[in-house]
């Protein structure tokens, strides 16, 4: 455990959330800490999107607390959170872009919000540095419905930087990215990380990003946290569950499940024929 | 089992117009607000183009249709009676006083309500109101309050265009078609509507623009997921603003009368 609270960006207390009578998140406890990478890994549907969100409360918490640089902020008003969340920029997993605003306007959109803008020719320059950090220069007037994707999802990241931000969270950023676009997204990390002293928080299953960029990863299972160290210390955690994941194979309880239903095939591999 | 069936149906309902309430609440107040600040003109006057320019036609031939109509059904009653030269008087206070704004107002549900719940449904579940509020904007104020304050705007206009056209329309089959005398129609139009008929409906429209604003737009930000959420969450809205409206319609006539009669005691009389 390296949870150094002196050094925390961000930290959550004990947050433990419900979605009807479902817990998603239990009694979770973190500190993000200032100027490092955290990667938060974990099969679909245990809590990670939630957990992200929690961070920019995006999400109240049912119970617990949220803190951002000391000062409490899961029980401000929707308008004083409002200030806080210009210190974040949020990659969310579709993007999120606005579809009737052109990919110069959606960059635009943040600044324009929080200031007035008097210089066109510097905000258009700004425009382009983003779009060419994210290799997408030039696509300024296109709409979000002719991009694909990968290109909607790197206008995306483009937009969650455009006011500089102190933390960014990466909701799934690599997931429908071609390889060598993922490398560019995680390269993009480490350099905002390196020149900006930018805190990330990133939510992934792609284990090939989280050993690249992470300097401390955190597993999530069933809305609690079972493993939290860098890489080396994940690599070899002895629980089978954090095993499972990272080498991504099938635990051997769901092949059982796979074989008990639909026909059965005479030619089905089991495990100990590949051992 | 029963007892807690409905104990938590009344709960969630109840939660559920609280929720509105609020919402209901919360927009009026950005819309307020963003009346004053000229940075949301653009907003606005865009929301303007797309809710109140582009409805003209359809509530045009809405209000011709509801006074031609009328024109035809109430002939031969008053015919009978040797009164169809009053048959203006019938036809225009109708359609000023009542039909007109109402009907106008279910068309622009209809019109508005379901494109502005599919469109802030749609930006609802693929994440683009959180997008907006993790930017640390309000998305009511952003998204909800320029519609509301389009739609509060406009739809008393778009009631005067339907009005226009559902006297033109009663005129037309009246006169024309039945054949009866034009300044006889016109003179006892004249007496027997009122300034105070024709604002009433206008006055009306305000209430109705907001009503179904608000409920739209809060149908959109609680839009459940998926393409079945979004579908849903519009027949939800235009049922809602539909009865809204009709309710709303019920109230006004009620309130209006009682007014009337305070300053007119004697001219409700007659």
């Amino acid at each position: 455990m390296q949870n150094s609270h002196n050094n925390a960006i961000i930290v959550l207390k004990n947050v433990t959330r419900k979605f009807g009578g479902k817990i998603v998140l239990e009694n979770v406890s973190l500190a993000i800490e200032k100027g490092k990478t955290t990667v938060v890994i974990g099969p679909s549907g245990c809590g990670k999107t939630v957990l992200i969100k929690h961070l920019i409360v995006l999400l109240r918490p049912n119970t617990g607390e949220v803190y951002f640089k000391d000062l409490r902020i899961d029980n401000l008003g929707e308008s004083d959170l409002n200030k806080v969340r210009t210190h974040y920029g949020f990659l969310f997993q579709g993007g999120a872009l606005f579809d009737s605003l052109s990919v110069a306007e959606n960059i635009l959109f943040p600044i324009r919000q929080h200031s007035e803008i008097t210089n066109w020719a510097q905000v258009e320059d700004l425009v382009k540095t983003k779009l060419a950090m994210v290799g997408l220069d030039g696509f300024q007037n296109y709409y979000p419905a002719n991009l694909s994707g990968g290109q909607r999802k790197r206008v995306a990241l483009a937009r969650a930087i455009a006011l500089n931000p102190e933390v960014v969270l990466y909701d799934e950023p690599t997931t429908g990215l071609d390889p060598i676009y993922s490398d560019v997204i995680s390269e993009l990390i480490l350099k905002l990380q390196r020149e900006l002293g930018v805190t990330s928080v990133v939510v992934t299953h792609d284990m090939t990003m989280a050993y690249k960029v992470a300097d401390r990863i955190i597993m999530l299972h069933n809305g609690k946290i079972i493993a939290d160290g860098n890489a080396d210390y994940i690599r070899n955690h002895p629980h089978p569950t954090v095993q499972q994941f990272i080498k991504g194979q099938v635990s051997e309880d769901d092949l059982a499940v796979l074989r008990m239903s639909g026909t059965v095939s005479q030619a089905q591999f089991l495990p100990r024929d590949f051992q | 089992m029963m007892i807690e069936a409905v104990g938590a149906r009344t709960m969630g309902g109840v939660n559920n117009i609280g929720r509105f309430t609020r919402f209901a609440w919360q927009s009026l107040g950005a819309s307020f607000r963003s009346c004053l600040s000229p940075v949301t003109y653009p907003l606005i006057w865009t929301q303007m183009h797309l809710i109140g320019v582009r409805s003209v036609p359809v509530v045009m031939i809405t209000g011709a249709f509801v006074g031609m109509t009328l024109a035809v059904q109430a002939y031969d009653q008053l015919a009978g009676m040797g009164l169809e030269e009053h048959l203006g008087v019938l036809i225009n206070i109708s359609v000023v006083k009542e039909l007109g704004p109402v009907l106008a107002a279910v068309m622009l549900a209809g019109r508005i309500g379901g494109a502005l719940t599919a469109e802030l449904g749609t930006m609802n579940v693929t994440e683009q109101i959180d997008a907006v509020r993790s930017m640390g904007t309000d998305p009511i104020r952003y998204l909800a309050a320029p519609r509301v304050v389009a739609c509060l705007l406009l739809t008393p206009f778009l009631i005067i265009f339907a009005d226009l056209l559902g006297i033109l329309g009663g005129y037309f089959v009246s006169v024309v078609h039945l054949g009866i005398n034009s300044r006889a129609y016109w003179s006892f139009s004249a007496s027997g509507v009122e300034l105070w008929d024709v604002s009433i409906g206008v006055i009306k429209g305000f209430f109705f623009g907001v009503a179904l604003a608000a409920i739209s737009c809060y149908k959109g930000f609680t839009c459940k997921e998926g393409a079945r959420g979004v579908g849903q969450a519009c027949t939800e809205a235009f049922v809602a603003s539909f009865i809204s409206i009709l309710a709303l319609d019920f109230a006004l006539a009620v309130i209006f009368k009682a007014i009337y009669s305070t300053f007119w005691p004697l001219k409700s009389l007659v």
